[in-house]
């Protein structure tokens, strides 16, 4: 093996190096975790033909293909045009010939042509989840619109509920389905059995009244439609009106893992994606315009809470019910103690001028 | 005599109707079922052709309409009470065969069971008149045939819904008027001959035989299925039981109302005694007790046949999928084990 091979530069096509050289990882982006199951043919053509014969089902719901040779690199991305069409063109309605909303004319025989916005992750939802309260893979799908092809990091997942099975809490921007739950009292039998669940499996806002009706803490109802789940007459529905929680700055990794913060509630699909849609202006500005590779999470903590919601709301027309976070305090797990105290120049920030840390 | 009504003219009438009467009939509540993106259809008051939901069963049963699950019997202070009798319209309330049937036996309970009628009920009762709607056959879940609830001869007239609008069965002549004026053909109400499922009720025939199936262990598997939500009973045509509540308001608490709730033998707590003793602890106990009390007591005090007419709403609502069809024909074999063992002929 004495190839000169620039790894980067197939990062960015989507194929991770290998710890046996010359070989790489193909990870095909499943948005929202749902694919026509014809897929699976290409998927077992591409591993069988030019992997190690196994496909591995990525911790971001991507279909990863190990043991690639670099060699067979070109005649797989030839191959792959045909599901990256089926899968981002049709079936996401995400437009190939851009980046980061810029114009760019994509090469079909050329694979995927940027990594930085991760797959979409999504939870089953509503099409089969008992417990779902939106359409986790349209809104998957519909996100993808908005953060691919970029360069520009960022992990989104879509719960379909409160319950979030996907991992909302630990990604850049988390998307949560929730419902208003409207009361029908003429309905109400006083069973109970909702003021049981909530408490059992929620947040305890029920409780019942003297009544024996339920009574609602308004303020803590996160939303999730297990009491509507669990009443026998219909006297809990969900509002049609369709909202959702976004949870912003959750991660793992290495150096300062945390779980995210909410930082809308109760918002439209139309705000959430205004909102996603602004990502690419202020990643470019917190990068001062260089496409320089970041992860997403980190851009918001060198711009400050308050710069990021300046920018990632400019142009939002907010929803009544809508609210935003005002302050974000965010609890990172500190390995070793402060961790942020640091000489000035030290200090890694954001936007014009910004120091990158040698990135 | 029957007639022929397009759209416009089929909401014409149900305009001219509501002049007169209010109309109850089925309809569709979107996106308010038990889970997101499904609805629940519903009786409910109507003003036009449109609003009625004819192509599926409704979710909930038509005896809400006569037996509402919340009803305000008498409003009462520290002194005084007086009772809250409504200004009712005489109301038309449209549905199938087997829903009509179902009103016959909420009758017989709150009118003709023992020497009190329910005042409330006979209230509501007399300033109703049904109106049949032709079954467009029914679900996997319907055993309304087996059940002999399958035709109904108490409608004032009968219809068709389509999407082109109505066939109308005209029957009582008080009616005619409202239909005179349109195309006439010749049409009468067809009821559903079959079912996919037949249900066969057992034949108990004395104690012994009933005391053994009451100890059979096929009730114990509902200790394990059966959640005891009550979603059964509140989705059921003919089950009547309710509780009192009285509301009492938050502002004055000397003022308040009493109301009467729909209530479940199926939800934990409804047999409480003083002492909060329960009859039937458990949920194959609570399964036991209606299934016995819908397909042997209600016959054995009335001799009218189960108290069930077969529409399988109860099937439909029950979120552990547990079929009442499939209950009743295990309690049937169970019957038959049991004579077995007794040394009876079946
Ligand atoms: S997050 Fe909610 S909707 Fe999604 S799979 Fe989990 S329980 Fe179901
Ligand atoms: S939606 Fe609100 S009230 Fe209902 S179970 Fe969830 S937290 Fe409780
Ligand atoms: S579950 Fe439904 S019927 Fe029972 S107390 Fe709650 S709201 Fe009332
Ligand atoms: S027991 Fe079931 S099938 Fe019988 S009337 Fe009630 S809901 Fe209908
Ligand atoms: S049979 Fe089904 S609907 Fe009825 S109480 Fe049991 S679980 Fe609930």
């Amino acid at each position: 093996m004495n190839n000169d091979i620039n790894v980067k530069a197939l990062q960015r096509n989507c194929f991770r190096q290998s710890k046996v050289p010359g070989e790489f990882m193909l990870q095909m982006r499943v948005p929202g975790g749902v694919i026509p199951a014809k897929y699976l043919e290409v998927a077992t053509h591409i591993a069988e033909t030019w992997g190690d014969g196994n496909f591995h089902i990525g911790t971001r719901q991507t279909l990863d293909f190990p043991g690639i040779k670099y060699e067979s690199i070109p005649a797989v991305n030839a191959y792959i045009q045909e599901y990256i069409e089926g899968v981002e063109t049709e079936l996401s309605g995400v437009d190939m010939n851009q980046i980061a909303h810029e114009p760019h004319e994509w090469d079909p025989k050329s694979g995927y042509p940027t990594i930085g916005a991760r797959n979409v992750t999504a939870c089953i939802g509503n099409v089969h989840c008992i417990c779902g309260n939106i359409n986790t893979q349209e809104m998957a799908r519909k996100v993808e619109q908005l953060i691919f092809p970029s360069n520009y990091h960022i992990k989104v997942n879509v719960a379909g509920c409160p319950n979030d099975c996907i991992k909302a809490n630990m990604c850049d921007f988390g998307i949560i389905g929730v419902a208003k739950i409207d009361f029908h009292p003429d309905r109400c039998i006083g069973c109970g059995a909702c003021v049981r669940q909530c408490k059992a499996a929620s947040t305890r806002v029920l409780m019942s009244g003297p009544n024996g009706l339920p009574i609602k803490d308004d303020c803590c109802c996160v939303g999730c439609g297990e009491c509507v789940r669990v009443c026998p007459a219909s006297a809990w529905t969900r509002n049609p009106k369709k909202f959702y929680r976004v949870i912003l700055g959750g991660r793992t990794g290495r150096q300062t893992p945390r779980a995210g913060k909410m930082f809308l509630n109760w918002a439209t699909e139309e705000v959430v994606l205004g909102v996603l849609k602004n990502w690419q202006k202020f990643s470019a500005w917190a990068l001062d315009y260089k496409p320089v590779y970041l992860h997403g999470g980190h851009l918001i903590d060198r711009a400050g809470y308050h710069k990021f919601k300046e920018i990632i709301l400019e142009g939002v027309e907010l929803n009544p019910e809508c609210q935003v976070a005002e302050q974000m305090f965010w609890a990172e797990t500190e390995w070793r103690s402060n961790f942020n105290v640091k000489f000035p120049e030290d200090h890694l920030t954001a936007g014009p001028g910004s120091n990158n840390g040698g990135h | 005599m029957g007639y022929r009504l397009n759209k416009e003219q089929s909401n014409a009438l149900f305009a001219k109707l509501s002049e007169k009467y209010d109309i109850y009939a089925p309809k569709r509540f979107p996106k308010q079922g038990r889970y997101s993106d499904t609805d629940v259809i519903k009786y409910d008051k109507v003003t036009s052709f449109d609003e009625v939901e004819y192509t599926e069963k409704s979710t909930y049963p038509m005896k809400e309409v006569l037996n509402p699950v919340h009803q305000t019997l008498f409003y009462f202070n520290d002194e005084d009470y007086h009772e809250a009798v409504k200004n009712l319209r005489p109301m038309l309330i449209i549905g199938r065969a087997c829903d009509i049937n179902a009103q016959k036996i909420q009758e017989r309970i709150f009118l003709g069971n023992g020497f009190h009628e329910d005042a409330y009920y006979r209230r509501r009762h007399d300033m109703a008149k049904f109106v049949l709607m032709e079954c467009n056959g029914g679900t996997d879940t319907c055993f309304c045939v087996s059940m002999n609830a399958n035709k109904t001869d108490d409608y004032v007239f009968g219809l068709k819904f389509s999407e082109n609008g109505l066939e109308i069965e005209s029957k009582d002549a008080e009616f005619e008027p409202y239909f005179s004026e349109y195309e006439k053909e010749d049409f009468k109400v067809k009821f559903v001959e079959d079912n996919q499922l037949t249900v066969t009720p057992p034949v108990i025939p004395d104690k012994e035989v009933l005391n053994a199936l009451k100890k059979h262990p096929m009730w114990k598997e509902y200790d394990a299925r059966c959640i005891s939500c009550g979603a059964c009973t509140m989705a059921c045509s003919t089950c009547t039981c309710f509780t009192t509540r009285d509301v009492v308001y938050t502002e004055n608490a000397d003022n308040g109302e009493r109301r009467r709730v729909s209530a479940s033998c199926q939800v934990a707590g409804f047999d409480q005694m003083a002492g909060q003793r329960e009859m039937r602890p458990t949920a194959g106990d609570r399964m036991r007790y209606k299934v016995l009390h819908k397909f042997h007591a209600y016959d054995a005090r009335f001799h009218e046949g189960p108290m069930c007419v077969g529409c399988g709403r109860c099937t439909d609502h029950c979120p552990q999928f547990i079929a009442l069809s499939a209950t009743v024909n295990k309690m049937s074999k169970a019957v038959e084990e049991i004579m077995k063992e007794q040394g009876k002929e079946c």
